[in-house]
Order: structure tokens, then C-alpha cells, then sequence
């Protein structure tokens, strides 16, 4: 089977050339569609032995410094600052290690991040180490959540498939997802782990009052969202954006359509939505329409179910939507 | 000891969230027009310039200040760039301060400029994700970039160690009560870029999560202009001061430190911000400070999150560490307060125009020495991963 090689950078970030006029006071004022941009064809060097053995061993190596025997990992230096630049030697540590500090969990990610967020970015203290390796954590359990992964956490390192002698290679997870065996193996593939995958929520068949508040919280989502598509500040904030979504709680189904500026409620089933949120309680949602809480959070805390993380990106939108209705409220 | 040096002109443009009408020529311009006007003294007077301008990518190429030089009339004369992330506003001051404390310059313009905003995401078509990527590019490029660093995420790191030291203390009720305040305080700063974003601290509370545990209204917002200072040593001060009739604010104590940029036993120890410390308490014994919760009136201080502005006035041993919260529950930065922090907003509310930051922090500290009648403030800016470099001065006002 052969792969389409994959571009340093993907399309969907490079612009057409092209301008526009944006008016401001009566004045028009040139914008042009334009980029920086350099490529590499960047050296290793000293770290050359470092990535190589992540990603041809699957080991992890440190430099211990010959006169004071601290281990820096990963190896960063060749001779140590703190012994009047005493040579260091390169040295294997351990693949289990413990969070040096709580770890935070990113969000809302940079534009080269976001396929990955939520993710969380600590620093481990790896057996036989001094010094913390910044490294990406997951969880096999879902979303990663403030509270899984904290000080003192053990974490094992774990190898993806395919590796490109990057940093990317590698990330954790807490042992207490994994069993002794996976623990103890040295070089524990991505493959090898069970991730649950995500399965939608079933929600169980309503009541009678179920629907009742179902439809009180329709007719007020209602409201807000043809609010917000009358809310300048709020039309901006989707403009560029498409999404067909699929909205399921226990009461009943509807569908928020964004389409380049305009947000509408739509009472009907979609086919081949974007991506499906569920929601036991229809409340959630119109809480965060309403900004009365963060939809974000409702994500977060499991209130909320959405089919794809890269959606998180559309939630920000709508938190976006229903703070700038807020703020036009304030004057 | 070198000669002293005092602020005699101060200029800022006002911080906007984009500016399509001005490039940062055009901004650059504006503030070394306020400043200069501000002194009554022509540009011609102005030995040398120091220029605070953050990020290469920002203003899309790789010398910036090369064509602002001339235009600002420092064609001929000296002109330096720092760069030191977050901090550079107030690096910036340190070096120019520096120059003139020894006798090089009578004079010098202290400029800090940045467009942020013209970085654009085509795939989310948002401005947004593409400026903390830019920013991005300034995290470790071999180990740390490849796998989502971003400013936000190693801020949080060193607040997340604070709180596994301290778990009683950033209470998130705190936390939104001060953003609250700032958000009051902005009202009275005409050049901010939120003076009239106004919030509760229930909405402060209610806003969405951005990167755990900061919150969308507990972060500082991406902001282009730019802020310009004059300095003088102190024979040429006191003629200027004389001339437009406005008390000089001297800068009595400077320090910095920058830390180590990885973390572990003898690296950077997480749960501090010892640069902070280290600048401050640097800057205090220069301006002969012995108790700075005696002396010290007014704080500028750079909050590019509330938890870390919290950490920092205990770096700055004004609360203790561990209970920071005290700023608020023991009223110590409330209206009335021992305190008064951040009166122009702070980064969170007028703006955080990188290069241009601290620069507007001292303009409005020593327009706040002067308006309130009070002796003493701290001004810093905080920059790099994981809060790594720090400089203070301290401003008196005779």
C-alpha cells in the first residue's frame, strides 16, 4: 500500500492570493492574503543519538554529568554548567516515571495544535533521572479531564507506530490505565493499549415531562440563536465557519446550522451532520447559549457529549457567540 | 553608582484588538510623538533609541526597527532592539537606563511596538489560533514546540506547581473577584482596548475554560500599539522638567533575573517564580527598599494570567506565599486598600501588545505617582516558558 507523503504544511492552512477592502469610518483600508515562511531542513546535531534511539530502539536516554552524576534528560548538554563544564556521557533511564508537577490541559490550541486538544503537556521525572521531559499525556479513558493526571502520577512512555525521530513520537500514560505486563514492557507501542473508543450516550426514552422541558428549552434556544444571527458582533464571530450539527437530548432532536455568518435552529434530523452533541438535559445547552456557564466546560465536566474533539473548535464559536451577545447587551 | 535617570516624557497609542487603519510604522510613530510632546522637546534632542519589539513574526520581518529609525528622526544616531518575550517592554527600560546611568547618552526614547493581530488561522478563519502560534515558535524548538507549547500552557504549569504547594490558595472565587476588579479599574484608562468590557465575577466564573485551570476572562488579550518613554540623566531631567513644568519620576532600582528554561533537581524549580523574586528583590535594594510593604504604593505589574499576577506580588513578598488570596480577602488590593494594582487595567484589560506592554505599565505608573501624589511604584514584565525572565524597576516620585 503505498501513502500519499505527507506536506510540512498542510493544505488547508495556505491561503489563495488575494486582498480585501476593509472600511472603517468611511475609509477603506487594503488587507492582503499573505504568509512568512521558511522551510528547513533542520540539524539534530548533539540530539541526533537522542531521537534515533526513540525512534529506531524505542529507548530513552539521558546525559549524566562524569563529576557531580547528575542525569539530565533528555540530554540537553554534552558537558554540564554546574562542574565547570565536566563531560557528560550519554546513559539509558527507566520508561515509568512520575509527574514532576499537575500538568495543564490545553483547550483551546494553537492553529497547528488543534486537531490535538484537548491535550495535556507535562514534565516526568523518569526513573533514573534528575531533570523532567516535557511530554504529551493521554488518557485511554476519553477526554482528559483536570484530576487524572496530577503531582507524583505515575506515567509510562509509550511509542506510536510510526515514528519520525521527533518528540512527537512519544507520550504517557498513567500506569494505573495499563496492567503489569504493559507496565513492565519496555518499548509499549500505541497499538498495544485498549483505548475506549468513543461510543455515543444512549439516552432513554422520555416521559412525558422530559418532552415538556424539552420544549420549553427549545423555544428558548430558539430565541437565542436568531438573537445571535441578528447580533452583528456574534455574525462575526462565525464567519469563515460551516458546521451542520446534530443536537440529541432526552426530550427530542433538532439541528444548529453556522454557515459563514448565519446560525439558525432547524427542528429536524440530519442525515450527515458535522458532528452530534448529546445532552440528557437540554438545559445545558441553552445554559451556555444563554451564557449562563461555559458550553466548553459542559464538554469538560461530561454534561455534554460531542462526537469529534476537533469540535471543540465550534464550541469555542458558540461560547464566543453567546459572550458577544452578552457584551452588546452591556452597551 | 552611575548618574540617575528619570522618565520626563511619556507617550502611549491607544491598545486596540487590530489595527487596520495603522501599520507599526504609523503606531511607532504615534507614541514617540506623544512622548516627545509630552517632554516639549523636539526629537532632535533624543540621543539614542531602545527599541521593544517582541516577535519577528508579528510584525513580519526579521529587523523591524530598521525602518522606523529614520522615521521617527533617530536617523544617524544610536539604536539598539531587545527582545527578551513577555519582558521585553521592560528589558527594554533596563538597558536604556543603563546606557544613560553610564554617561553614554543624555537622552534616549524607550519605544515598544507590535502588531499581533495581522497573523490569521485560513483554517479556522481566525486571528486567534495563528497569534499563539506565532508565539508558539518561541518555546524550545526540540523538544518542547513539536509536541503544543504554547505561552498559556507553560504559564499554567508553573501555577498548576504553585497550587499542588499551596492548594488552599488561587481560589477561583478569588481569582475572578480580581479580575473583576481590573475590569473596573480599566474604565479610567482611555487608551485601553476593553476600558468598557466591564464583568461580574460570576462571568468570570462562567467563561470558558482556555487551558486549565486559566479561564477566557482570567488571560490577557492580543493587542496591537505601541507606548514610548523619554528618559534623561539627571542634569538634563531637571532642565526638561523644569522647562514643561511635570515632576520627574526617577528610576531608583532596576533588577532582573532570567531561570533556567528546563525543570528539575538544580533546573528551574516549578512551583516559584524566581525570577520574580530575584528582579525584585534586586530592584529594591538598589533603590534602597528595606520593607517594600512600607514602601512601595503602587504596582504595575505584568498580569498575563490573574493566577500568575497573584504568585507575583508574592514573589514580590507584598502577600505571603500560600496565601496570596489575601489580596483580596484581606482587602489588601481593593479600593481603599494597601495596595493599588494595575490602576490602568493591567495586560488582561487594556492589552497585552507584547513589546509595547511594560513600556504602558511605566507610563501609567508614573502618571499615577504623579495624579495620586504617592512616592513609590514597582513596574515588571515577565516573559519567556515557564515565567523564565523577569525585570523591575522601581519609580520614585520626589
Amino acid at each position: 500500500m503505498t501513502t500519499q507523503p505527507q506536506k510540512v504544511i498542510p493544505a488547508e492552512y495556505i491561503p489563495d492570493v488575494g486582498s480585501f477592502i476593509e472600511k472603517i469610518e468611511g475609509k477603506d483600508y487594503l488587507i492582503t492574503n499573505d504568509a512568512m515562511y521558511t522551510f528547513y531542513r533542520r540539524t539534530k546535531g548533539e540530539f541526533s543519538s537522542f531521537f534515533l534511539a526513540l525512534r529506531d530502539e524505542k529507548r530513552l536516554f539521558g546525559c549524566k554529568c562524569t563529576k557531580c552524576g547528575l542525569v539530565r534528560v533528555p540530554p540537553f548538554l554534552t558537558h554540564c554548567p554546574d562542574c565547570n563544564f565536566a563531560p557528560t556521557e550519554p546513559v539509558e533511564v527507566g520508561q515509568v516515571g512520575v509527574m514532576n508537577t499537575t500538568p495543564p490541559i490545553t483547550y483551546f490550541a494553537t492553529s497547528l495544535f488543534q486537531h490535538m486538544a484537548p491535550y495535556g503537556r507535562g514534565r516526568v521525572i523518569f526513573k533514573g533521572a534528575d531533570t523532567a521531559l516535557s511530554v504529551n499525556l493521554y488518557t485511554t479513558t476519553g477526554i482528559l479531564v483536570p484530576g487524572i493526571i496530577k503531582k507524583g502520577t505515575e506515567v509510562k512512555l509509550i511509542f506510536k507506530e510510526n515514528r519520525i525521530g521527533e518528540m512527537t513520537d512519544v507520550f504517557c500514560v498513567p500506569t494505573a490505565e495499563l496492567t503489569e505486563g504493559q507496565i513492565q514492557k519496555k518499548g509499549l507501542q500505541e497499538s498495544e493499549i485498549n483505548w475506549e473508543a468513543p461510543v455515543e450516550p444512549v439516552l432513554p426514552a422520555p416521559s412525558q415531562e422530559d418532552i415538556s422541558v424539552y420544549n420549553d428549552a427549545l423555544n428558548e434556544i430558539k430565541s437565542i440563536i436568531s438573537e445571535m444571527n441578528t447580533n452583528e458582533r456574534a455574525r462575526k464571530d462565525v464567519i469563515g465557519w460551516k458546521r451542520d450539527i446534530l443536537v440529541k437530548t432526552r426530550g427530542g432532536r433538532f439541528a444548529i446550522i453556522i454557515d459563514d455568518g448565519d446560525i439558525r435552529l432547524e427542528e429536524k434530523e440530519l442525515s450527515s451532520p458535522d458532528f452530534v452533541m448529546v445532552s440528557d438535559d437540554p438545559n445545558v445547552l441553552l445554559d451556555g447559549l444563554a451564557y449562563r456557564g461555559a458550553i466548553t466546560d459542559s464538554v469538560i465536566g461530561k454534561k455534554l457529549w460531542i462526537s469529534k474533539n476537533m469540535e471543540f473548535n465550534t464550541i469555542f464559536k458558540l461560547d464566543r457567540m453567546a459572550r458577544s451577545v452578552a457584551r452588546s447587551k452591556k452597551g | 553608582m552611575g548618574k540617575r535617570v528619570g522618565i520626563v516624557g511619556a507617550g502611549v497609542t491607544p491598545f486596540k484588538g487590530t489595527w487596520r487603519e495603522k501599520t507599526y510604522y504609523e503606531l511607532a510613530q504615534m507614541a514617540t510623538r506623544g512622548a516627545v510632546k509630552d517632554a516639549s522637546i523636539p526629537i532632535q534632542d533624543v540621543d539614542a533609541a531602545f527599541y521593544g519589539i517582541y516577535n519577528d513574526i508579528f510584525e513580519r520581518t526579521a529587523i523591524p526597527e530598521h525602518a522606523i529609525h529614520g522615521l521617527l528622526g533617530m536617523q544617524n544616531k544610536f539604536g539598539i532592539r531587545v527582545t527578551t518575550g513577555g519582558a521585553t517592554g521592560a528589558y527594554t527600560m533596563s538597558a536604556a537606563h543603563a546606557y544613560l546611568a553610564a554617561g553614554r547618552f543624555k537622552t534616549a526614547l524607550v519605544l515598544g511596538v507590535e502588531k499581533a493581530t495581522d497573523c490569521f488561522d485560513f483554517s479556522s478563519m481566525s486571528a486567534t489560533p495563528e497569534v499563539i502560534k506565532s508565539i508558539g515558535w518561541s518555546g524550545d524548538s526540540f523538544f518542547e514546540q513539536p509536541i503544543g507549547w504554547t505561552a498559556s500552557d507553560s504559564y499554567a504549569e508553573v501555577v498548576l506547581a504553585y497550587m499542588d504547594e499551596h492548594p488552599g490558595d488561587l481560589k477561583p472565587e478569588v481569582t475572578a473577584k480580581i479580575s473583576s476588579l481590573l475590569s473596573e479599574q480599566v474604565k479610567g484608562n482611555k487608551y485601553a482596548q476593553r476600558q468598557f468590557d466591564q464583568v461580574t465575577p460570576e462571568e468570570v466564573m462562567n467563561s470558558r475554560m482556555v487551558a486549565y485551570p486559566f479561564k477566557e476572562l482570567e488571560i490577557c488579550v492580543y493587542t496591537e500599539g505601541a507606548s514610548a518613554l523619554i528618559l534623561a540623566e539627571e542634569e538634563t531631567a531637571k532642565a526638561i522638567s523644569k522647562n514643561n513644568g511635570t515632576p520627574i519620576v526617577w528610576i531608583t532600582g532596576l533588577g532582573e533575573a532570567n531561570e533556567h528554561s528546563f525543570a528539575g533537581k538544580n533546573h528551574k524549580q516549578m512551583s516559584r517564580i524566581m525570577s520574580d523574586h530575584l528582579a525584585s528583590h534586586r530592584s529594591y535594594e538598589m533603590a534602597g527598599i528595606e520593607d517594600p510593604k512600607k514602601s512601595i504604593d503602587i504596582v504595575e505589574l505584568h498580569d498575563a494570567f490573574v493566577h500568575q499576577l497573584e504568585i507575583t506580588m508574592a514573589e514580590f513578598g507584598l502577600v505571603p506565599l500560600g496565601n496570596a488570596d489575601s489580596l483580596i480577602e484581606d482587602g489588601l488590593m481593593m479600593p481603599g486598600g494597601e495596595y493599588v494594582v494595575n490602576p490602568c487595567g493591567g495586560l488582561i484589560y487594556c492589552g497585552h501588545a507584547v513589546g509595547a506592554s511594560n513600556i504602558m505599565s511605566a507610563w501609567s505608573a508614573r502618571s499615577e505617582l504623579i495624579k495620586r501624589d504617592l512616592k513609590t511604584a514597582i513596574v515588571h514584565g515577565t516573559g519567556s516558558t515557564i515565567a523564565q525572565f523577569t525585570a523591575c524597576q522601581i519609580l520614585e516620585h520626589e
